[in-house]
Order: structure tokens, then C-alpha cells, then sequence
């Protein structure tokens, strides 16, 4: 009975590994892998409490799918220095991401590669250490 | 053709009825007719002693502090909590996750609404508390204006319940009922499950020259798990921190694929 017990706090305290940060859990995600890949921006949305990006790439077989990418809140894109127009449709990037399990394309996003070689990620503003965005000069 | 007399007065009579009733039920809280609301003026105004502290600001759960509000060791479930435990239990084995109900946009309600890594913004009046989360906007009101709980028979339950609040001594001390339970979990990843018997206790005090908080909870629900459940958390104010509109949008949702994979548990 107490090894059951200490199996249910076990499964309890297991449950905490997945993002703390996200409104939701990473179900079907294999948080233990990465992937990069090439493709053609179809979508960007600045929203919360997610973000999310929609890539076109050519799978292995040559045909076009849409990974689906899953996103930090537009905080954390700014504290990793994001803009609301850093892509747009039809720019070419490279990106990383975490994938589902089942293979579907997307996933969750960890970074992207523009075509000016730079890259960016995400960044939590834990604490509250978040600077200021910059101020907006038209 | 003309209407007799009578018919025309029964007609008005039950006119100003309806729109008096349809007026009464515009009131959210239900009052004895006649109270005052906690924002007018005469309310804020009455004499009452000078609150120990002042919790408006903005606030974040302490980093590095469980987010989860976890049963104690030995806990014992109730047998429909256990069935749902059980569920979640074998859920997490397979690598899945049950009932996802905060990603599929419920409301995360009282307790864990407190916890989530979103600020919460405070404003303490002399007769209430508003607490709002960045996260889905969600708001909690304190009342502490001396009244009591609603009548459980026509209170509208929800999510963050209905909490009544009062000092004693350096402690505001908050009572929170009339849950509604669908939906609502104690320990959502773990399926713990709250149900409208769920009676929520915070004993609050400032702390660190008001730069934190602390609230000792302690969580009973005599449908879901067997005794009190205390726990106590802690959180931070941020003065760098504002918060905005944040909602759960069907659409949006729509582009998460960990909300739509298989490996959810429904």
C-alpha cells in the first residue's frame, strides 16, 4: 500500500515536468526530442496567451504540410527580441521545434533562424525582471 | 374590437411586473433589497477600522513554488474523486494527460486560479478586494463589507465561488463557497476534482515590509476527499508588471496541437 502511495505522489510530482508556463499542458508532445526544418512562413499570430506560427514544409516524401507551432505569450517573444512583424507570410526560415509523438507536423516552438541568419527563441519574464518594451516611435 | 377594462389593467399590471423582475434579476450578487453595492459611495464611506495593510498591486506567484495545490501525504479520495484520480493516474503512465479542461478555455476557479504564472492584480477598498488574472481576465471578488454568504438555494455558483472576507488582527481572513464543481479541479494534472461542496479558508498576511504575501489555505470538501487539506504559498509583488486582455479563443486554440492531440484524455 505505501509503495502505491509514494507511486501516486511519484505520478503527482512527474506531472509538474511539463511547461509551467503555458495555460495548458504539452499533451502528445515529445518533450524529449528536437527538430529542425526548413519551410515558407504562412501565418504568424501575435496573440494571448499564445503565439503561434504556421510553416509549410516539404516532407520527406515531397509533399507540402503545415507545422503547426505553438508558442510563448508575446512577452516572452519580446524579452527574446520579437516583434509582432519579425516574419511574415512567405518569408523562408528555419525553425526548431519540439514535435507530437504521432508525427503529425508541429509542435512546440523553441526557435527560428531568419533569413538574415539570425536567430531567436523565448524568454520568460519570471519574476517580474521583464524590461520595458522599447518605446514605439512611428 | 375594444378590450374590456379589466383586461387592459390585468395586461399593464403584468407588463410592470415582468419588468420589475426582469430589473431584480440584472443584481449578479443577490442582496437583501436595498444594500448597498460595494461600490457606492455610502458603503465606501461607513466608519470601519483601518485595514493592517493594503493589498493593491500587482502580484505573482513566488518562483520556484509549487504552482499545484498537492493533497497532503495519506491523503484519502472519496470514491467518485478516486475514480477520476484513478483515470488521471493511468493517464500519466501512458504518457497522456486527462481532462484538460483549463486548455480547452473552462476557467481554472479558486484555488488554482491564484497560481498560475499570469500576475494577479489586486485592489483593496474598505469594502471589498477585486482580484483579477491576467490570465483569461478572471476575477475574484472579496467582499468585506460585513455581509454574509448568499443563500446556497439561489446563489449562482461559479468558479472562483463566492468569498466573504474579514481582519483579524495583521490577517485578513477569507471564506470561499457556493462553487460550482463540473470542471472545477483541486489538482487538475493529478484529477482531483472540486465539487460544490468546496469550502476554501485563506488566512492572509503581508510579509518582507509588503513586498510579499502569504496565504495559508486550507481546503475541505467533504465530496472529494476525506478532512482539511492545508497548504500555504507565497507570492511576490512586481511593480514592473501590468496585465491585459488575455482570452481563451476558440480560434486561437485551434492553432495549439498539444490541445488537439489524441493524447488528451476527455
Amino acid at each position: 500500500m505505501k509503495v502505491l502511495r509514494f507511486g501516486s505522489i511519484l505520478i503527482i510530482a512527474l506531472s509538474f515536468v511539463v511547461s509551467a508556463y503555458a495555460h495548458h499542458n504539452a499533451a502528445g508532445v515529445d518533450q524529449s526530442k528536437t527538430v529542425t526544418l526548413e519551410g515558407t512562413v504562412k501565418e504568424f499570430k501575435w496573440a494571448n496567451p499564445h503565439s503561434y506560427l504556421e510553416i509549410e514544409v516539404q516532407n520527406s516524401k515531397g509533399v507540402a504540410e503545415i507545422w503547426n507551432l505553438e508558442m510563448m505569450p508575446p512577452l516572452y517573444l519580446v524579452n527574446a527580441g520579437w516583434k509582432s512583424n519579425t516574419v511574415k507570410f512567405g518569408d523562408k526560415v528555419k525553425f526548431t521545434a519540439r514535435p507530437m509523438k504521432n508525427g503529425d507536423p508541429g509542435g512546440l516552438f523553441v526557435s527560428i533562424t531568419l533569413a538574415d541568419g539570425k536567430t531567436l527563441g523565448q524568454t520568460a519574464p519570471r519574476g517580474g525582471a521583464a524590461p520595458a518594451p522599447p518605446v514605439y516611435k512611428p | 374590437m375594444e378590450k374590456p377594462l379589466i383586461g387592459r389593467v390585468g395586461m399593464a399590471v403584468l407588463v410592470v411586473m415582468s419588468m420589475l423582475f426582469a430589473a431584480s434579476n440584472l443584481a449578479a450578487q443577490f442582496q437583501p433589497p436595498g444594500t448597498l453595492g460595494v461600490l457606492a459611495p455610502d458603503n465606501i464611506a461607513k466608519p470601519r477600522p483601518k485595514a493592517p495593510f493594503d493589498l493593491t498591486g500587482t502580484w505573482l506567484h513566488m518562483s520556484g513554488e509549487s504552482e499545484r495545490f498537492d493533497p497532503p501525504a495519506g491523503f484519502k479520495l472519496t470514491p467518485q474523486a478516486q475514480k477520476h484520480y484513478d483515470a488521471a493516474a493511468a493517464a500519466t503512465k501512458e504518457g497522456k494527460v486527462y481532462r484538460n479542461d483549463i486548455g480547452l478555455c473552462w476557467p481554472a476557479g479558486v484555488p488554482i486560479m491564484m497560481t498560475r504564472v499570469w500576475p494577479i492584480q489586486m485592489i483593496q477598498l474598505p469594502t471589498s478586494i477585486f482580484m483579477i488574472s491576467e490570465l483569461m481576465n478572471s476575477l475574484r471578488i472579496v467582499y468585506t463589507d460585513g455581509r454574509g454568504h448568499t443563500d446556497p438555494d439561489i446563489v449562482v455558483r461559479s468558479f472562483n465561488g463566492e468569498s466573504i472576507g474579514h481582519w483579524e488582527g495583521d490577517t485578513l481572513v477569507i471564506d470561499t463557497t457556493n462553487f460550482r464543481d463540473d470542471h472545477h479541479w483541486i489538482q487538475d494534472r493529478a484529477g482531483i476534482p472540486a465539487s460544490d461542496a468546496l469550502h476554501v479558508v485563506e488566512r492572509i498576511r503581508m510579509q518582507n515590509q509588503g513586498k510579499r504575501l502569504e496565504i495559508e489555505f486550507t481546503l475541505t470538501d467533504p465530496k472529494s476527499w476525506v478532512g482539511d487539506w492545508k497548504l500555504t504559498k507565497h507570492w511576490d509583488r512586481v511593480d514592473t508588471r501590468d496585465i491585459a486582455e488575455v482570452e481563451c479563443l476558440p480560434d486561437l486554440n485551434e492553432h495549439m496541437p498539444s490541445v488537439h492531440s489524441p493524447d488528451n484524455i476527455r
